[in-house]
């Protein structure tokens, strides 16, 4: 524990730099710029960069304290609805405002309020604002709620969960029961939230309705960049002192960690909490780029694909979990973009579109059979860190804790 | 109308007279040929009161235009057959042969008409010989009831034999009373003769009599009438701008120009860019625009605005009323009593109902969650593919389905097809993967969830997006309808008794056989099971499939309650595995319990919301995060060493 936080880190300074290359690399070869690569190839680029600040905060929660959290998709949910409330009121905002101008008598402030409602919760038959969105005309608020709003759940559920030492899979459990009953409170047309159509039309920016695509895809590749880059450097940070010491104890024997006098439940809290409000800011970026956010991006298929990410690239490494998110979901972007030709075998016709899935979800078993170090153990194959020999005992006594397959030096 | 009922009290419909049809009709011939709806009912009344035996088809024949007349202006019924038109004699009912209708006029009564001739003959469907046909007209008055149908109604109960529809007609009379009853002592004894019984009908029938209208009159005075309640504009029952529009509808206070009217004035009455002196680009400023109304006002060329307190002091100068459009108080009073009484009895029966349905719930849990009692209960083994286990089990009966035709061979032949497709996929994922991952449960949850997304995956390649009917055979079909309000159908029941049936036989399995006890001592300690000559792994792989087996069978039974799509097992997976942890871990009458408890929990929400299931659920999950706050282990929690920590 001594020595500069960049020499504790060195995964830091590489993460930056390649995230600043790359970004500029796909900056200067853009449509914007006058170069080859479509616009949607930067806005999946982008998305891909949300997701793996997504997958960093889920390594934060999984590989550094052990929780393996299924409701982080949520948190990521919520983040692309707060966004985006403000998104469509400003935008419906801007278009009403205009299509009334043009009338005799100028309207009130309340018959655009009025007109606005209507055009956003004409789909659920409704035309009034519900409470919940009385701050989504002004940016900050809703900027703020993207924090507030998953950092609150999470802090309210996590104080639950782990004062009453849930732990473990019945704590997965528990979490995926929380993601399906927000999945399914959204899904009522009643909740406020537009039901199944979701928000939609993320992709426009209020006011900047003469930018091209190209270029806002562009910003939000940059906006996307910075914040997995200030996300690296935080969770960095977070776990490389005695705060990460603390949480890797709690991971591998938590008894322990509490019978020498560390507050256990408080840890946990902090950790699952930041977690949250960074999956939160993942999801404010991401869903603008996808254009629509709806519950059904939180059912519960999507939120263990979080945790497959970070197994992939291997957990309780941070540049594991950046790399099994990036990898996996260009991976499966290719795959489902229906560009590849298909696969002909006799009586069997691989169409990889429908194909992929299946192959994803062997090779997940795969990987936590035969490489439960993900694709991070390759890094440990190039630096020869070895792990220690243990004979095969476990770290601690603890069922869940790491055994000596899985430990790192 | 009272008229027939009087005639028909006074002749009945078994005094049967001399005298032929031809003549009555002659003698009506006139009014029937004139064929208008207000002159026409001594007609009708004069043929029924007739008590001639072939009145009947006539009056049907009349109906349905087929009553036609000759040149000589004597009636003829014709009916059509295989084309041709045959004469029919009104007296005889014999067929006399071709008819000519060329040179004969039709009948034609309009629908008006054709009405009151139905109203009259529902009197002979009342005393028809055939059963069917007093059914028939029993329907036909329910739903449409009418005055003058009380007194034939009354006159049939005496010689009713069939006890059904003795009952039915007597409830029916009762219903006609209430509402047509001339004497209020008769309507009242009616209403309260009505107020035990739950029938839908009775509930339709008796809410019409507390039909109340609005009165208004000045403060402090009292409306005529049979007053049922005081209203306050802004109270639960009437709200401020339906008092307001009353008032205005009585022309007791000026109408309140809304929004889009102050509009619309202003844009009418713009002049050179300006109205009522305010530039129109200004009047984006509420404040503004009222103003500039007022000027318009002012000048008289619209009414004038009406402030929120103008409404307030109209309706402060009013009291509001409550008034039954029934005037007899002693009606009111005893329909209000007899529907507190039926809203009790229909609350208990629906309580009743709604057990009924949260026992077929929790039944639904409980088979979806008793495999994952076996592989997670008492082998720790986190599956998240169990819900693929189960669509596997139900795919396998749509194809069982496929081979054998007949329902109920085929549904024979899926429960063990079922079972052993889904016991051959289970050891071969003990074998292959979950061996290999004992005691790193977050691994085994994930790689089981890998094995999940690959199988839905190709069971929606194989079988495509759309769901695959699974049919249950007739015997199946049904629902035992205990009344209006208890109902469950029989697949419900079935699922019931096949949770029941499973409940055994984990029991017998556990309890009172070799593996059971091989499989409890494994769990509990695998090295001393071992020393003892248990082969651990055969007991895990044989175990493991057992429980991936029952969930094969609790598909063919899901499938056949719900739809077989390759998504329905993840939409049990998460409630399982609820059901699994709340009833307490490795202990099957917890699983029994939890399941109760998350089909309870989940019907007793939707009490509270019938319409929304969704938000039921959603409650239902929210309400067992916090349960587990106070029993983290479950309702039912192993203690000691069996708890295995």
């Amino acid at each position: 524990m001594t020595g500069s936080f960049l020499k504790r880190n060195p995964s830091v300074p590489i993460m930056l730099g390649a995230l600043l290359l790359v970004t500029f690399l796909v900056s200067i070869l853009s449509e914007a710029a006058g170069g080859g690569l479509s616009t949607s190839f930067v806005k999946t680029l982008g998305m891909t960069l949300c997701l793996a600040l997504a997958a960093l905060a889920m390594d934060l929660v999984w590989g550094y304290a052990g929780i393996l959290s299924l409701g982080n998709i949520a948190f990521f949910a919520l983040g692309g609805y707060m966004i985006g409330m403000w998104l469509m009121t400003a935008r419906t905002e801007n278009i009403v405002a205009e299509s009334l101008a043009g009338s005799v008598i100028p309207p009130t402030p309340a018959e655009i309020r009025d007109a606005v409602g209507g055009q956003i919760f004409g789909v659920v038959g409704s035309s009034d604002f519900p409470p919940i969105w009385s701050l989504s005309s002004s940016l900050w608020a809703q900027l703020a709620l993207v924090v507030l709003v998953p950092s609150l759940l999470a802090l309210v559920f996590g104080w639950l969960a782990f004062r009453s030492r849930v732990t473990g899979v019945y704590l997965s459990i528990l979490t995926q029961a929380m993601t399906l009953a927000l999945a399914l409170y959204l899904f009522q047309n009643d909740s406020g939230l537009r039901g199944n159509n979701g928000l939609s039309g993320l992709q426009n920016l209020p006011g900047q309705g003469d930018v091209p695509q190209a270029q806002v895809a562009l910003w939000f590749l940059w906006g996307s960049a910075v914040a997995l880059g200030l996300g690296y450097v935080l969770c960095a940070w977070v776990v490389s002192g005695k705060f990460g010491a603390i949480l890797r104890g709690i991971r591998d024997n938590e008894a322990r960690v509490r019978f020498l006098g560390y507050p256990v439940e408080g840890f946990k809290l902090a950790v699952f909490t930041l977690s949250a409000a960074i999956t939160g800011i993942a999801g404010a970026l991401y869903y603008p780029q996808a254009g629509i956010v709806n519950p059904a991006e939180m059912m519960p298929i999507a939120s263990i694909y979080l945790a497959v990410w970070v197994a992939i690239g291997g957990r309780g490494r941070l540049y594991g979990a950046v790399i099994g998110a990036i990898v996996v979901s260009l991976v499966s972007s290719f795959f489902t973009s229906g560009q590849l030709p298909d696969l002909d075998l006799g009586p069997l016709r691989i169409v990889w579109v429908d194909w992929w899935l299946v192959f994803l979800g062997l090779s997940f078993v795969a990987v936590t059979l035969f490489a439960p170090r993900g694709l991070g153990g390759l890094v440990d194959l190039w630096t020869h860190r070895r792990r220690p020999s243990r004979h095969g005992a476990d770290l601690g006594p603890d069922r869940g804790s790491f055994r000596e397959e899985e430990a790192e030096a | 109308m009272t008229a027939l009922a009087a005639l028909w009290l006074a002749l009945g419909p078994a005094t049967a007279q001399t005298g032929s049809v031809q003549d009555l009709l002659q003698d009506q011939g006139d009014l029937i040929e004139q064929s208008s709806r207000r002159t026409i009912q001594p007609a009708i009344d004069a043929i029924v009161a007739s008590g001639l035996e072939r009145v009947q088809p006539v009056l049907q024949a009349w109906q349905n235009k087929a009553l036609w007349r000759d040149a000589e202006g004597r009636f003829w019924r014709v009916i059509e057959r295989d084309g041709a038109e045959i004469l029919v004699d009104v007296d005889t009912g014999e067929e006399t042969g071709p008819a000519n209708t060329d040179a004969m006029e039709q009948i034609k009564p309009n629908s008006g008409i054709r009405a009151l001739i139905g109203t009259a003959l529902v009197q002979f469907q009342l005393t028809d010989p055939e059963p069917r046909r007093r059914r028939e007209a029993l329907v036909s008055i329910t739903r449409d009831p009418e005055p003058e149908l009380l007194a034939p109604l009354r006159a049939s109960i005496e010689t009713e034999e069939d006890a059904d529809l003795r009952a039915r007609k007597i409830r029916l009379e009762r219903l006609l009373t209430m509402r047509f009853g001339t004497a209020e002592a008769e309507r009242v004894s009616a209403i309260e003769a009505l107020s035990t019984d739950t029938a839908v009908e009775v509930r339709a029938a008796l809410n019409p009599l507390l039909a109340t209208r609005l009165e208004v009159v000045p403060a402090g005075a009292t409306p005529e009438g049979n007053v049922a309640r005081a209203l306050s504009p802004g109270g639960e029952r009437l709200s401020m701008g339906a008092a307001y529009a009353r008032l205005v509808e009585e022309g007791l206070a000026p109408a309140r120009p809304d929004n889009s009217d102050i509009r619309a004035a202003l844009e009418a009455n713009r002049e050179a860019g300006r109205v009522g002196g305010v530039p129109l680009g200004a009047l984006g400023d509420p404040a503004v625009r009222a103003r500039a109304y007022d000027a318009l006002a002012a000048r008289g060329t619209v009414p004038p605005r009406v402030e929120d307190g103008d409404v307030e002091a109209a309706l402060g100068a009013h009291d509001f009323f409550g008034v039954y459009v029934e005037p007899s108080s002693a009606v009111t009073d005893a329909a209000r009593a007899a529907i507190t009484s039926i809203g009790l009895r229909v609350g208990a029966m629906k309580g009743v109902d709604i057990g009924l349905d949260a026992l077929s719930l929790a039944s639904i849990y409980f088979l979806a969650a008793i495999g994952l009692a076996v592989t997670f209960g008492v082998m720790g083994v986190i599956n998240m593919a169990h819900g693929e286990f189960i669509m596997m089990g139900a795919y396998t009966a749509y194809l069982v389905q496929q081979i054998v035709p007949d329902r109920t061979l085929s549904l024979i032949a899926a429960l063990p097809a079922a079972f052993v497709v889904t016991f051959a996929a289970g050891v071969a994922m003990e074998r292959l993967v979950i061996r290999h991952l004992y005691h790193r449960p977050l691994e085994t949850l994930l790689a089981t969830f890998g094995i999940s997304i690959a199988l839905q995956q190709l069971a929606k390649i194989i079988f495509g997006t759309q769901a695959r009917p699974l049919t249950a055979p007739d015997w199946l079909g049904g629902a035992w309808i205990l009344n209006d309000v208890v109902g469950i159908s029989y697949i419900r029941i079935a699922i019931f008794v096949l949770a029941l049936m499973f409940l055994g036989f984990f029991l017998f399995l556990m309890k009172r056989t070799r593996l059971g006890l091989e499989t409890r001592a494994v769990t509990q300690n695998p090295g001393m099971a071992g020393s003892v000559g248990i082969d651990p792994g055969r007991v895990n792989m044989l175990t493991f499939g057992l429980g991936s087996g029952i969930a094969g069978i609790a598909g063919v039974a899901i499938g056949l309650y719900a739809k077989v799509t390759s998504e329905m097992g993840a939409d049990y997976i998460v409630q399982s595995f609820m059901t699994v942890v709340v009833g307490g871990v490795g202990n099957i009458w917890g699983t029994l319990a939890g399941a109760a408890m998350i089909g309870g929990l989940q019907k007793g929400i939707e009490v509270l919301n019938p319409s929304n299931t969704l938000a039921a659920q959603t409650y239902m999950i929210v309400a067992v995060i916090i349960f587990i706050q106070f029993r983290p282990r479950g309702i039912i929690a192993l203690r000691g060493r069996a708890a295995g920590d």
